[in-house]
């Protein structure tokens, strides 16, 4: 999903699938995660567990890197569902699609369903996005 | 389950209290990827409405995702919800504190559904994230 041309979110249009994207929260990831938001909970501590919301991160990434949003996007709602623990060995592939898109006046609104698959695929994480653009 | 949370309606999560700093902020864009520079980029942040830098949502977010495993362990990991929406934004500075209440409990065969009000609010006392929480408690963590 975070690969070459990024989709203008002009373009984007509901139903619309993103290519899936692979990615892996691995142990530096983990690290540099909970030193981030000062994460201390013993259940992350040498255990290979990874907070479900650096999952959510990451298959975010994936999404932000696949489209073009304008100055002014705001991030304003979000759903999580977290099914399964991951741990920093398991290669996740996250999916995404355009579940609807409201024009608002001068704002679109527009919302994402994502879901994140292990390497056996079995769901770990499910969510919808929202997100406000301003139309250019 | 931490002893001093007592699952049962009513009952208050364990409140969880963070200062958002720049540092944290910028280590976050690195972890995850997002490199907006409304977060990173003070001189760009500052032309902006918003006149200076501010945290990802997520990171906010994350701080209440980590109340709700302080009070329920694994069962949040592997049965945990949040439906949320940002309320405003939290600057470098901001002290932010997740907070919620057990609204109802559910009994299931061998679980217990727990749904939460869960918020987090600034050091005015400002909503920042407001939402739901629900969690799915097997029994043998509810019985511990």
């Amino acid at each position: 999903m975070a690969e070459n041309r990024k989709i203008a979110y002009q373009d984007l249009k509901a139903g619309q699938e993103f290519p899936a994207a692979a990615f892996q929260v691995d142990s530096a990831t983990a690290s540099d995660y909970l030193k981030a938001v000062e994460e201390e909970n013993v259940i992350y501590q040498n255990t290979g567990l990874v907070p479900p919301m650096a999952v959510a991160a990451l298959a975010l990434k994936a999404l932000i890197n696949a489209i073009s949003m304008p100055p002014g996007t705001i991030h304003v709602s979000q759903e999580f569902e977290f099914m399964a623990p991951v741990s920093t060995q398991d290669t996740l592939t996250s999916h995404a699609t355009v579940s609807r898109i409201q024009a608002r006046g001068k704002l679109h609104l527009i919302n994402i369903d994502i879901s994140v698959l292990d390497q056996k695929k079995q769901p770990v994480l499910a969510g919808k996005t929202g997100f406000i653009l301003p139309v250019s | 389950m931490p002893a001093s949370f007592a699952l049962k309606e009513g009952a208050s999560l364990p409140t969880l209290s963070k200062k958002v700093v720049q540092e944290n902020v910028n280590q976050y864009a690195r972890a995850s990827g997002d490199f907006n520079p409304i977060h990173i980029d003070a001189d760009y942040a500052r032309q902006t409405p918003l006149g200076g830098t501010v945290a990802h949502g997520m990171l906010i977010l994350a701080y209440l995702s980590q109340m709700m495993t302080d009070a329920f362990g694994r069962d949040w990991l592997s049965g945990g919800k949040l439906n949320i929406r940002f309320r405003a934004p939290a600057r470098p500075g901001d002290v932010i504190t997740a907070s919620g209440s057990v609204r109802r409990i559910e009994k299931g065969d061998g679980y217990q559904m727990v749904d939460c009000e869960v918020l987090c609010r600034n050091q005015n006392d400002e909503p920042v994230i407001t939402g739901d929480a629900r969690v799915k408690v097997r029994s043998h963590e509810a019985d511990g």
